[in-house]
């Protein structure tokens, strides 16, 4: 196997929280113990409900929030107790793709410049010509023309201003795109474009996707594997393929089966198979398997132990004790 | 069940709205016509500024001061049209109700969910306070909030989005409407949230007999709880019909697309999305003829020269309208379309 470009092991955010005014800060679990490996080229999807800590574990892969304890590696090197400055280098190949288009670029910069700063900061050496001809090819390659490089961001719409987005993304040719929410925020027309636009740049630039989106359909599409968290865990990890056709944890089934399909046929009766009940409070977990407050399956033995992420097979791996009993169900008859 | 033969609740007839604007004019919604039955619950979709929620918006008498109005719209014998608020107050929260998608801009943050509940019963219904507090104890049962008795006295800061958004059914029900209109009301819940509240509306209808429209931009949302579907593009009905006929055999180019577009939780598919093209139109700067002309991959001379009108069912099979030139022949999977 090649060496992965990032592993995580026992990987945690906490966050402090005080809860009213004299009482104890308390820890906000909000990453609690991700073991993973990402391959060069490979797009992982991360899914969850909201809140389940996708954009916290995005955040910590990036430096962006330090984390609390275990171990990032980053082409085999641990990176997660580097100072700023010495991260500085690395952001040259990591690069993040917000979700709300317009608020993530600087209104007052020209659309040249938004996509030239990385190269200002981290391509010292490039000559303006040479800067300005990356910057035109970069919007070519997203699908804009050469001629929006004078205007300004709010003269766009949320589908182009995610495209110019994109482009300051990928403009250094990073080794890894984080994409958090890259499409929710966009009509559903343009969705499509953007997903496909992913698509393409990963084929022609062979970079590796973190892909963070609640949008499990978008997901299916983009990503080769996917990881799938609740309350900061992870509950299953695997292919698309595996993940989608055959589910083992209860809540990844619970989660596939509450997304609507434009079926009249199908989707009445899906409606009444959905996931009941919320996300506990992430200051209060429950014991065990955090999932069990919401879980058809648990019996006592689950508020006991939490389980560990066990293999199934091909990689595919399920936090879940019971899952020989429970049986896959997909999303797929 | 059929609602072919209930008494139509609400009548939109040939509604138009536009904004006086310092830039001119601006139509938003053109010609809206749309009967909805008791019983039965009609979704309006369309993307992003296509007219959906000033449409309904105009039906509650809720436009924004530059706005005005041209149709009709009754709700059984009256008619909501060019009313003063004073009248409209007594059909709004009453028989017409109406929840948008954030509970939190219609919540009061300093009142318990309780007094906001009892405080629409009593102003509309004339309750004294105790029965006031009973009947909302009731209705957050009815909505299946958890742990209803303590959610009386909570704020809604203190309530997830999934229970604010229950909380804001429970007010619109409160007086037992006959229409209900819900706008986006699960665009910004979780898919596992957003499941259980529209299997809570699906439940209301069926057991209160209500009309229902419900305003989204997601065709499955459509698909699980419609019996009939409005799609709407730069301001206008586009095609009309049966959540079957709508989605199982699209006539209309834009909704075909639509549908080819999204990917889907059941499609193994890696390839490319048959993605449309271009962008949805600005509305102060249409195309002549047909408003997706620009982007259907039907469109010739006739659509760029005229604007197809809504074809009423007379002239169509089934019970569907459909606004375009070359309606495609509804038996082409919509996969395959674009
Ligand atoms: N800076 C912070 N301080 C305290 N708590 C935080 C902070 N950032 C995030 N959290 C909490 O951590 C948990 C995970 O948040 P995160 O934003 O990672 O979730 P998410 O899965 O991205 O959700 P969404 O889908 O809503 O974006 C939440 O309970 C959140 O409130
Ligand atoms: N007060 C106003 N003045 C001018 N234009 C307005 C005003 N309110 C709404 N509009 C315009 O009316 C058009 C239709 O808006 P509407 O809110 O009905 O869209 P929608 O279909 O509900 O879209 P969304 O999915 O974004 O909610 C849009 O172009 C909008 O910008
Ligand atoms: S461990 Fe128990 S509670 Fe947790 S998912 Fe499995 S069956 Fe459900
Ligand atoms: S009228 Fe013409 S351009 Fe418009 S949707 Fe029909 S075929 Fe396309
Ligand atoms: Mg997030
Ligand atoms: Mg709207």
């Amino acid at each position: 196997m090649t060496e992965p470009l990032l592993q995580l092991r026992d990987l945690r955010v906490w966050f402090p929280v005080g809860e009213g005014l004299f009482r104890a800060k308390r820890n906000l679990r909000a990453v609690d113990g991700i073991d993973l490996q990402v391959a060069p080229g490979e797009a992982l999807g991360i899914v969850g409900e909201s809140g389940c800590g996708k954009s916290t574990l995005a955040r910590a892969i990036l430096r962006l929030v330090r984390s609390s304890g275990g171990q990032i590696l980053w082409l085999g090197r641990p990176i997660e107790g580097w100072s700023t400055a010495r991260v500085r280098p690395l952001r040259r190949d990591m690069q993040i793709v917000f979700q709300d288009p317009l608020a993530s670029l600087d209104p007052r910069m020209t659309v040249g410049e938004i996509v030239a700063e990385p190269l200002r900061v981290h391509a010292r050496d490039l000559s303006r010509a040479e800067r300005r001809e990356r910057v035109v090819d970069m919007l070519a390659r997203v699908g804009l023309p050469a001629d929006v490089v004078n205007r300004y961001p709010h003269e766009f719409s949320g589908g182009q201003c995610q495209r110019i987005g994109i482009a300051r993304a990928m403009v250094l040719r990073p080794k890894l795109l984080v994409c958090d929410e890259p499409v929710s925020a966009l009509d559903v027309s343009i969705q499509a474009q953007i997903v496909n636009l992913l698509q393409d740049l990963k084929r022609d630039f062979g970079m590796t996707i973190l892909f963070v989106s609640h949008n499990l359909a978008v997901v299916r599409r983009l990503c080769d594997r996917v990881l799938v968290l609740y309350l900061g865990k992870p509950m299953e990890l695997a292919s698309t393929d595996l993940l989608y056709s055959q589910p083992r944890h209860p809540y990844t089934q619970g989660l596939l089966a509450a997304v609507p399909v434009p079926d009249p046929d199908l989707q009445p009766q899906r409606l009444g198979g959905a996931l009941g009940g919320e996300l506990p409070s992430p200051l209060a977990p429950p014991s065990g398997c955090v999932f069990r407050t919401r879980c058809a399956h648990a019996v006592a033995a689950c508020a006991a132990a939490a389980p560990q992420l066990q293999p199934v097979e091909g990689g595919h791996e399920v936090a879940c004790d019971r899952w020989r009993d429970i049986g896959p169900y997909g999303a797929t008859p | 069940m059929s609602q072919a033969d209930a008494p139509v609740a609400l009548d939109i007839d040939q509604l138009s709205v536009v904004f006086d604007t310092p830039d001119g004019s601006l139509a938003a919604v053109n010609d809206f016509s749309l009967a909805i039955r008791r019983g039965e619950c009609v979704g309006v979709v369309g993307e992003s500024g296509a007219g959906k929620s000033q449409s309904f918006l105009a039906v509650m008498g809720l436009l924004a001061a530059n706005a005005r109005v041209s149709g009709q719209a009754r709700l059984g014998t009256e008619s909501l049209i060019g009313r003063d608020v004073a009248e409209l107050n007594r059909f709004r929260g009453v028989k017409l109700s109406m929840i948008f998608q954030d509970p939190m801009t219609s919540l009061t943050p300093h009142m318990t969910v309780g007094e906001q509940i009892a405080e629409s019963i009593i102003h509309h219904l004339g309750s004294s306070a105790e029965a006031a507090r009973a009947r909302a104890l009731a209705l957050l049962e009815q909505v299946q909030v958890t742990d209803a008795p303590r959610r009386l006295d909570q704020y809604p800061h203190e309530l997830s989005g999934g229970m604010r958004q229950r909380v804001m059914i429970a007010i619109a029900l409160a007086c037992d409407p006959e229409v209900l209109i819900a706008d986006e009301p699960t665009t910004a819940l979780d898919v596992t949230i957003q499941a259980q509240i529209l299997a809570l509306l699906a439940t209301l209808k069926r057991e209160r007999g209500m009309a229902m429209a419900l305003i989204t931009h997601d065709l499955g949302v459509v698909a699980g709880i419609a019996d009939r579907v409005a799609v709407m593009y730069a301001g206008r009905v586009v095609e009309l019909g049966t959540v079957h006929e709508v989605l199982k055999a699209p006539k209309h180019p834009y909704t075909a697309a639509l549908l080819a577009s999204m990917p889907r939780i059941d499609d193994a598919g890696t390839g490319p999305l048959p993605a449309i093209g271009g962008q949805p139109p600005n509305p102060r700067r249409l195309p002549s003829g047909c408003a997706f002309g620009p982007r259907c991959a039907y469109a010739d001379d006739a659509c760029r020269a005229e604007r197809p009108s809504l074809i009423g069912p007379s002239s169509i099979e089934g019970t569907r309208s459909v606004a375009c030139h070359h309606p495609l022949d509804g038996t082409r999977h919509a996969r395959e379309s674009t």
